[in-house]
C-alpha cells in the first residue's frame, strides 16, 4: 500500500517526460478554459479587423482613384478610422485577456507549489536546497508564464491572421496571392536551421556563466587561502580566461539569435518584391486595380510582425517546456507524511509514548540511525535522552510528531500507531522545540502565538513568563510588538531559544519535546526554566534531549544513546553508579564546570 | 567564530533587491563610461550606422512611389531629373518596373545585412565592456577583507558578477542605444514626411500630440505599476524563502492552512499589480496600432484631389515606421530599469572598500627588517563586531622567538583560531598590535607578510585543477623535482603517485576524491614549497586512521624544522614536546610554560589535559 521507499523519503524523482509536464499544465488551462475562450473570441475579432483594414484602405484608395465625390472618400476614410478604433479596442481586450489568464495560472501554480511544499516531509527539505526550490518557484514559473502569455497568444492569434489574410488575398487575385505566399514556407527551413544552432549556443553560454560562478564561489569560499598564499594574480588570470571564453560564446549566440530574425525579415521583403514586380505588371496590363496593389502591400507589411515573432515563440516554448518540467518535478513528489486511510478516531492525546523495536534509516542506502530501540514513556513523565553527537537523539524525538516517516508498528502514542493518528490531532498535542530556534520575521507576540489560532496576548504573556522571556521583552523598546528576525531586532542566541520555548509552551501540549534547546541559556536561567517546567508539566509528558547531564538529572528516566542503540537506561543516580558512558559524560562535564568556575573566580595565573 | 551568513542574510538580500532602480541615472551611466571608452570607436560606428540604415528604410517606399508614378498610374509631370531620379531611371532596354523591383530587392538585402552587422557590432562592444567590468568586479571581490565575506553571502556575490553584469549589458542592445536611435529615427521620419508634403504631414501629425500625452501618462503609470510589481514579488520571495527554511516549525505548529491563506493573498496582490501593468502595456500597444491606421485614414481623407497615390503610399509606409518604436516602449523601459538597478548594485559592491589595505608610503616600513621570524602579540584585543564587549581575544600578549615552537591551547571558542587570522592579517586587531621581527603588521605590505608567514588551516581548501596546481598555487618558478621533493618530505608523494594521473590528477569538487588525511598532507606540501619564516598551523580535528595520523605528525615535524612555529592544538597529546604552551581561556591568555610546568601548576592546562584523557576517541568533546 505504501510507495517504494525511495520516493517515500522525498528523493528527487528525476524529471518526468515533457508530455507529463504539459499534461499538468493542461489541467490549469482547462480550469481556465472560460478565460481562454473569451480571449480566443477576442483574438478572432482582432483577426477580422486585421484582415478588414487593408481592404478598407483599398476601398478608400479606389474611391480616390476613380474620382468619386469627396463625400464618398470621406465616408470610406471614416469607415476605416472606425474599424481601426474597434480593432484597437479588441486588440486591447484580447491582449489583456490572454496575458491576465497567464498571470492567473501563474498565481494558481505558485499557490499550489507553496501548498505542496508545506505538505512535504523534512527529508525532502534535507535533499533539496532552498535556492533550488526558490529558483523553480520564481525563474521557472516566469518562463512558464511567458509560454502561457505571449507564447500562447501567438499560437492562438497567428493561424487566424494568416488564414484570413491568405483568404482575402486569394479573393482579390488568386495568382498574385499564390506568388506572394511563395517565400513563407521557407520559414520552416529557417526556423529548423537556426533552432538547431540556437540550443547548443544557449547551453554553451549557460555553461560559461556556470563556470564563472563556480570559480567565484570557489575563490570566495577559499578566500583565506587565496590571500594567505597571495594567489590573487593567478585566480584573476584564470577568471579572465573563463570570462573571455564566455565573451566568445556570447558573440556566437548573438550571431545565431540575431541572424534568425534578420533572415526571417527577408521573407516579407521577398513577398513585397513579388507584389511590386508581378502586381505592378498586372496593374499595367489592367488586370489589377491600384487599390488592390495597396491592399496587397499592406497585407504583406502586416504579416511581418507575426512572422518575426514566430521565431521568438519557438524559443519560448522550448524554455517554458523545460521550466514546467522542473516545476512538475517538485509537484510530482508524493507527500509521504499525510493522513491516510484507516485513521484511528483519536481526538485527544494523554501523552504516553512507546517505541517498539524501532530501527530507522534516513535513506535505504544509509546506515541505520536507530537500531532496535524499545522504550516506554508513561503519560506525565519526563524522559531524558543523552548521548554523543550523531547518536540518534534528534532522530528519535522527531519520530514522535512524525517529522520523519516511520513504518507501521514501531511508534505508538496512547497505544495507537502514530501513522494512524490524524496529523492535525497529533501535532496540536505535541510541541517540539527544535535545536535551531527558527523565528519568523514577525512580532515577538506573533512568534510566541505561532501555533495558536489568534494572538491571545494573555496566553503569550504567560508562556513568555514561563520561558523566562518576559523580563527580556520588557527591555525591548516595542515590547511584544518588536519585530524579530530578519528585518527586526536581532535577539541573542539565548533569547531566541527562550522565544522558541515560549512558542511551544503557549500551545499547552500533552507532549513537550525539547531538543537541546537550553544550550545558549546560562546555568541560572536554565535552572529557573526547569523549575517552571516542572510546575507546568507535572501531568504532561516531557522529552528532554540534552548535551549536558545537568539538564536531565531530574528526569524520571534517562536513556543513553550511542550509535543509534540504547546503551544505558535508568535514573541519574543509577547511571552514575553504573560507571558507563553516562558516568563518563558526567565526569567530563563536572571538569568543565570547574573550568568555568575558575573563570568566574577570575585572577588565576 | 562569527555566525555564518544564514537564511537571515539571504532574506535581507531579497529585501535589498526591493529597492527600485530608476530607468535612467546619469551618474551610473557616467561610471560605466570608463568600461565603454576603450570601445568608443565601435560605439561611434554603431551610432553612425543609424544614418545609412535610416536612408535604407526610407528607400523602399520611395521606390514603390516612383513605380506608381511612372509605371502604374503615370501622372502628367514626371520628376525633375535630380540625381535620385537618375538612379531610379532604368537603363535602356530594361523595363522600368524590373529595374525598380531590382533596386527594391537590393535595398532590402543591404538593409538587412547592415542591420545584422550593426547588431553584432553592438553586442561585441557591450560584451567586451562587460567582460572588463566582470574582471574588475572579480578582482575587487578578491581584494576585500575576510570579515566582509562573513556578512555577504556568496550567492549574492555570484549574482553581482554574473546576472547583474548580464543585465547591464542589455543596456547596449535594448537600452540607452535603442532609445537614442529610436528617437533619431522618429525625428528623421518626421522631417522626411514634411519634405515630401508639408501640408499633408501637418495634418497627419495632428495625432502625435495625443500620442505624446498618452506616452507620458503611460510612462508615469507604468513606473508605478512596475514598482508595485517589484515590491510585491520581493514580498512573495521573502515569504517563500522564510517558509522553506522554517518549514519544520510551520509543520510542527500546524500553520499550513493559515500560511497558505497568507501566501495566497501576497500572491494575489502580485497578480493584481500585474493586471495593472498589463492594462497599460496593452493600452499603449493598441493606441499605437490605432494611430498607425488613423493616420492612413487621415492621409486619404485629406489627400482627396491633392496628393497622388504615390505620395499616399509613402505616407502610409513612413508613418507606420514612425510609430513603431513606441509600441514596445514598456519592454524597453523595464529592461532599462532592471539594468540600472543591476548597475547600482554592482557599483555599490565596488564602492565597498577593503578594511585591510597596504600601508601608504608614509607608514610603510622603510627597510625590510632582518628576516628572523620573531612574533610578538602586544595587548591584542579582537572582536568580530565593533563591540569590545564581545571580544574574542582580550588583552593577549605573548612572544614567539625565532626558531621557537609554541602551541596555543584552550577549550573550543577560547579564541585560538582567531590568533591565526590576526597573525596573517586576514582580520585586523581591534586594539593592541602584532609585530613580526619588530615591525607592526600594519606597516608591512600584505604580500610581504604572507610570503613570510605560512598558514596551514585545518579546513584544507583545494581548488579545481590538478594536484600539482594545488601545490604550486600559481607560482611558475618551481620545478617538478622541487615539487616532488616537498611532497616526499611530508609523505604526500606516496599517495599522490597512486592517484590515477599522479600529480596531474584533477581534483574534484574541493577534493571530494581525497581523504581528510590526504588533504592535510597536501596542505603541508603546499606550505613547505612556499617556504616561510613563520609557520602557523591549525591542527586538524577530523579523525583519520592511525597510519595517516602518524604520517601527519611526522609531516608537522618536517614542516616546523628550524622555523618559528605556532601550533593551534586541539589535541593535547600532540604538542607535549613543543617549547612553550600558551593557554587561552575565554579570550584571555591564562597560562604559559612547558608541558611539565603547566601540569605541575594544576590549573587550567592540567584540567584540560585530564578532560581529554577522560574522553575516549568516540567523544572528542573538548568543551560543552
Amino acid at each position: 500500500m505504501s510507495a517504494p521507499a525511495a520516493t517515500r523519503a522525498g528523493q528527487p524523482p528525476g524529471l518526468r517526460p515533457r508530455r507529463e509536464a504539459f499534461r499538468r499544465l493542461g489541467g490549469y488551462l482547462l480550469r481556465n478554459r472560460g478565460r481562454y475562450a473569451v480571449g480566443t473570441a477576442l483574438v478572432l475579432g482582432y483577426a477580422a479587423g486585421f484582415v478588414a483594414i487593408p481592404l478598407l484602405v483599398g476601398r478608400s484608395i479606389a474611391a480616390l482613384e476613380q474620382g468619386l465625390p469627396a463625400r464618398e472618400v470621406t465616408r470610406r476614410a471614416l469607415a476605416l478610422a472606425l474599424v481601426a478604433a474597434a480593432t484597437a479596442a479588441v486588440r486591447f481586450l484580447s491582449r489583456t485577456s490572454i496575458f491576465n489568464s497567464a498571470r492567473e495560472i501563474e498565481y494558481e501554480l505558485r499557490n499550489d507549489l507553496f501548498a505542496h511544499l508545506q505538505r512535504l516531509p523534512q527529508s525532502f527539505f534535507g535533499r533539496w536546497r532552498t535556492g533550488d526550490l526558490m529558483s523553480r518557484a520564481v525563474n521557472d514559473l516566469n518562463s512558464v508564464r511567458l509560454l502561457l502569455g505571449p507564447g500562447l497568444l501567438a499560437v492562438i492569434q497567428n493561424p487566424p491572421l494568416f488564414l484570413g489574410v491568405v483568404a482575402a488575398m486569394f479573393a482579390i487575385d488568386a495568382r498574385l496571392a499564390a506568388l506572394v505566399l511563395l517565400p513563407y514556407p521557407l520559414f520552416v527551413l529557417i526556423a529548423r536551421t537556426f533552432g538547431r544552432r540556437m540550443h547548443p549556443a544557449n547551453v554553451a553560454v549557460q555553461e560559461g556563466l556556470a563556470d564563472l560562478s563556480s570559480q567565484l564561489q570557489e575563490v570566495v569560499s577559499g578566500v583565506a587561502v587565496v590571500k594567505a598564499y597571495a594567489m590573487e594574480e593567478v585566480t584573476r588570470r584564470r577568471f579572465e580566461a573563463a570570462s573571455d571564453e564566455l565573451y566568445r560564446r556570447q558573440l556566437r549566440l548573438v550571431g545565431v539569435s540575431a541572424g534568425m530574425p534578420a533572415i526571417a525579415s527577408l521573407l516579407p521583403a521577398l513577398s513585397m518584391w513579388i507584389v511590386f514586380l508581378v502586381g505592378g505588371r498586372a496593374l499595367v496590363g489592367g488586370r489589377l486595380e491600384l487599390a488592390d496593389f495597396f491592399t496587397f502591400s499592406m497585407y504583406v507589411y502586416q504579416l511581418t510582425f507575426p512572422t518575426f515573432i514566430m521565431g521568438w515563440v519557438f524559443a519560448l516554448w522550448q524554455r517554458g517546456g523545460a521550466a514546467m518540467q522542473r516545476i512538475d518535478q517538485v509537484l510530482a513528489v508524493e507527500p509521504s507524511i499525510a493522513d491516510r486511510a484507516g485513521l484511528a478516531s483519536v481526538e485527544r492525546l494523554r501523552g504516553e509514548i512507546e517505541f517498539r523495536d524501532l530501527t530507522f534509516r534516513h535513506a535505504p542506502d544509509r546506515e541505520p540511525a536507530l537500531r532496535g530501540v524499545s522504550l516506554h514513556v508513561p503519560a506525565g513523565s519526563v524522559l531524558g535522552i543523552v548521548g554523543p553527537v550523531g547518536s540518534g537523539k534528534t532522530t528519535l524525538a522527531s519520530l514522535i510528531p512524525r517529522l520523519l516517516e516511520v513504518e507501521d508498528g514501531h511508534v505508538f502514542l496512547d497505544g495507537t500507531d502514530v501513522n494512524r493518528i490524524p496529523l492535525r490531532v497529533l501535532r496540536s498535542h505535541i510541541a517540539m522545540v527544535p535545536q535551531d530556534s527558527f523565528l519568523f520575521s514577525m512580532t515577538l507576540a506573533e512568534n510566541v502565538a505561532y501555533g495558536l489560532p489568534g494572538t491571545d496576548l494573555a496566553r503569550v504573556r504567560e508562556a513568555a513568563e514561563r520561558a523566562q522571556l518576559a523580563k527580556d521583552v520588557e527591555e525591548l523598546p516595542q515590547g511584544y510588538d518588536t519585530v524579530v528576525g530578519e528585518r527586526g531586532v536581532m535577539l541573542s542566541g539565548g533569547q531566541r531559544q527562550r522565544t522558541a520555548l515560549a512558542r511551544a509552551l503557549a500551545l499547552r501540549p500533552s507532549i513537550l519535546i525539547l531538543d537541546d534547546v537550553l544550550s545558549s541559556v546560562d546555568a541560572e536561567t536554565e535552572a529557573a526554566i526547569q523549575r517552571e517546567l516542572e510546575q507546568v508539566f507535572r501531568d504532561r509528558t516531557v522529552v528532554l534531549i540534552a548535551h549536558r547531564v545537568s539538564t536531565v538529572r531530574r528526569a524520571d528516566r534517562i536513556v543513553v544513546l550511542d550509535a543509534g542503540r540504547v546503551v544505558e537506561r535508568g535514573t541519574h543516580e543509577e547511571l552514575v553508579a553504573a560507571g558507563g558512558l553516562y558516568a563518563r559524560l558526567a565526569r567530563e562535564q563536572a571538569l568543565e564546570e570547574e573550568l568555568e568556575e575558575l573563570e568566574a573566580a577570575g585572577g588565576v595565573g | 567564530m562569527s555566525a555564518p551568513p544564514g537564511p537571515s542574510a539571504a532574506l535581507a538580500a531579497l529585501h535589498e533587491e526591493e529597492a527600485l532602480g530608476k530607468a535612467y541615472d546619469a551618474r551610473l551611466v557616467a561610471r560605466l563610461w570608463p568600461y565603454v571608452a576603450p570601445y568608443r570607436w565601435q560605439v561611434a560606428a554603431t551610432l553612425l550606422l543609424v544614418a545609412p540604415l535610416f536612408l535604407l528604410e526610407l528607400a523602399p517606399a520611395w521606390i514603390v512611389k516612383t513605380g506608381i508614378e511612372r509605371v502604374m498610374a503615370p501622372s502628367a509631370s514626371p520628376g525633375g531629373g535630380s540625381w535620385l531620379d537618375a538612379v531610379l531611371d532604368a537603363p535602356d532596354r530594361v523595363s522600368p518596373l524590373l529595374w525598380l523591383a531590382g533596386l527594391y530587392l537590393v535595398v532590402m538585402v543591404v538593409q538587412t545585412a547592415l542591420d545584422f552587422w550593426r547588431t553584432l557590432l553592438m553586442a561585441q562592444t557591450g560584451q567586451a565592456a562587460m567582460r572588463d567590468l566582470r574582471a574588475d568586479v572579480f578582482a575587487h571581490i578578491q581584494r576585500l577583507h575576510l570579515g566582509f565575506f562573513d556578512r555577504y553571502p556568496v550567492g549574492r556575490l555570484v549574482t553581482r558578477a554574473t546576472n547583474d553584469v548580464e543585465s547591464v549589458s542589455e543596456m547596449f542592445s535594448a537600452g540607452v542605444v535603442a532609445f537614442v536611435t529610436d528617437f533619431a529615427k522618429m525625428l528623421g521620419f518626421a522631417v522626411a514626411l514634411f519634405l515630401v508634403d508639408a501640408k499633408l504631414a501637418l495634418v497627419t501629425f495632428c495625432v502625435v500630440p495625443f500620442l505624446a500625452v498618452a506616452a507620458v501618462v503611460f510612462r508615469l503609470k507604468v513606473r508605478e505599476a512596475f514598482r508595485m510589481v517589484r515590491v510585491r514579488i520581493a514580498r512573495i520571495n521573502a515569504y517563500l524563502q522564510e517558509s522553506i527554511t522554517g518549514m519544520k516549525v510551520v509543520q510542527l505548529f500546524t500553520r499550513e492552512r493559515r500560511n497558505l491563506r497568507e501566501f495566497e493573498s501576497l500572491n494575489a496582490e502580485h497578480r493584481d499589480a500585474w493586471y495593472q501593468s498589463i492594462r497599460y502595456d496593452a493600452a499603449l500597444f493598441a493606441t499605437v496600432e490605432f494611430a498607425q491606421n488613423l493616420t492612413v485614414a487621415l492621409v486619404i481623407w485629406w489627400a482627396t484631389g491633392i496628393a497622388a497615390a504615390g505620395v499616399i503610399y509613402v505616407f502610409i509606409d513612413w508613418m507606420r515606421r514612425f510609430f513603431l518604436p513606441l509600441r514596445d516602449l514598456s519592454a524597453k523601459y523595464s529592461v532599462m530599469q532592471s539594468s540600472m538597478a543591476s548597475c547600482e548594485r554592482i557599483f555599490q559592491l565596488m564602492d565597498t572598500q577593503s578594511a585591510i589595505r597596504d600601508p601608504g608610503p608614509a607608514r610603510l616600513h622603510a627597510a625590510p627588517p632582518a628576516r628572523r621570524g620573531a612574533v610578538a602579540f602586544e595587548n591584542v584585543w579582537f572582536s568580530y563586531s565593533d563591540d569590545l564587549q564581545e571580544a574574542v581575544l582580550r588583552d593577549v600578549s605573548f612572544r614567539v622567538e625565532p626558531g621557537e615552537r609554541a602551541a596555543l591551547v584552550g577549550a573550543t571558542g577560547a579564541g585560538k583560531t582567531t590568533v591565526i587570522k590576526l597573525l596573517t592579517r586576514l582580520y585586523e586587531v581591534s586594539r593592541g598590535r602584532i609585530l613580526l621581527d619588530g615591525v607592526d603588521l600594519r606597516e608591512l605590505p600584505q604580500a610581504e607578510l604572507r610570503r613570510r608567514v605560512a598558514m596551514v588551516l585545518q579546513d584544507v581548501f583545494l581548488f579545481g585543477g590538478t594536484v600539482e596546481d594545488n601545490l604550486v598555487l600559481g607560482r611558475t618558478d618551481l620545478s617538478d623535482a622541487e615539487i616532488e621533493r616537498a611532497a616526499r618530505a611530508v609523505e604526500a608523494h606516496r599517495f599522490i603517485e597512486r592517484l590515477p594521473q599522479g600529480y596531474a590528477t584533477e581534483i574534484r569538487e574541493r577534493g571530494a576524491n581525497l581523504s581528510a588525511g590526504q588533504r592535510q598532507l597536501l596542505s603541508f606540501a603546499r606550505a613547505l614549497l612556499h617556504g616561510a619564516d613563520v609557520l602557523v598551523l591549525d591542527e586538524a580535528t577530523s579523525s583519520v586512521d592511525t597510519e595517516t595520523e602518524a604520517a601527519i605528525q611526522r609531516g608537522i615535524h618536517t614542516l616546523m624544522g628550524g622555523k618559528t612555529a605556532l601550533v593551534i592544538a586541539h589535541r593535547l597529546s600532540t604538542i607535549q614536546d613543543v617549547d612553550t604552551i600558551h593557554v587561552l581561556h575565554h579570550g584571555r591568555l591564562r597560562e604559559s610554560g612547558s608541558h611539565a610546568e603547566l601540569l605541575a601548576r594544576g590549573e587550567i592546562y592540567s584540567r584540560l589535559y585530564r578532560l581529554q584523557f577522560e574522553s575516549q576517541p568516540g567523544v572528542r568533546a573538548a568543551a560543552g
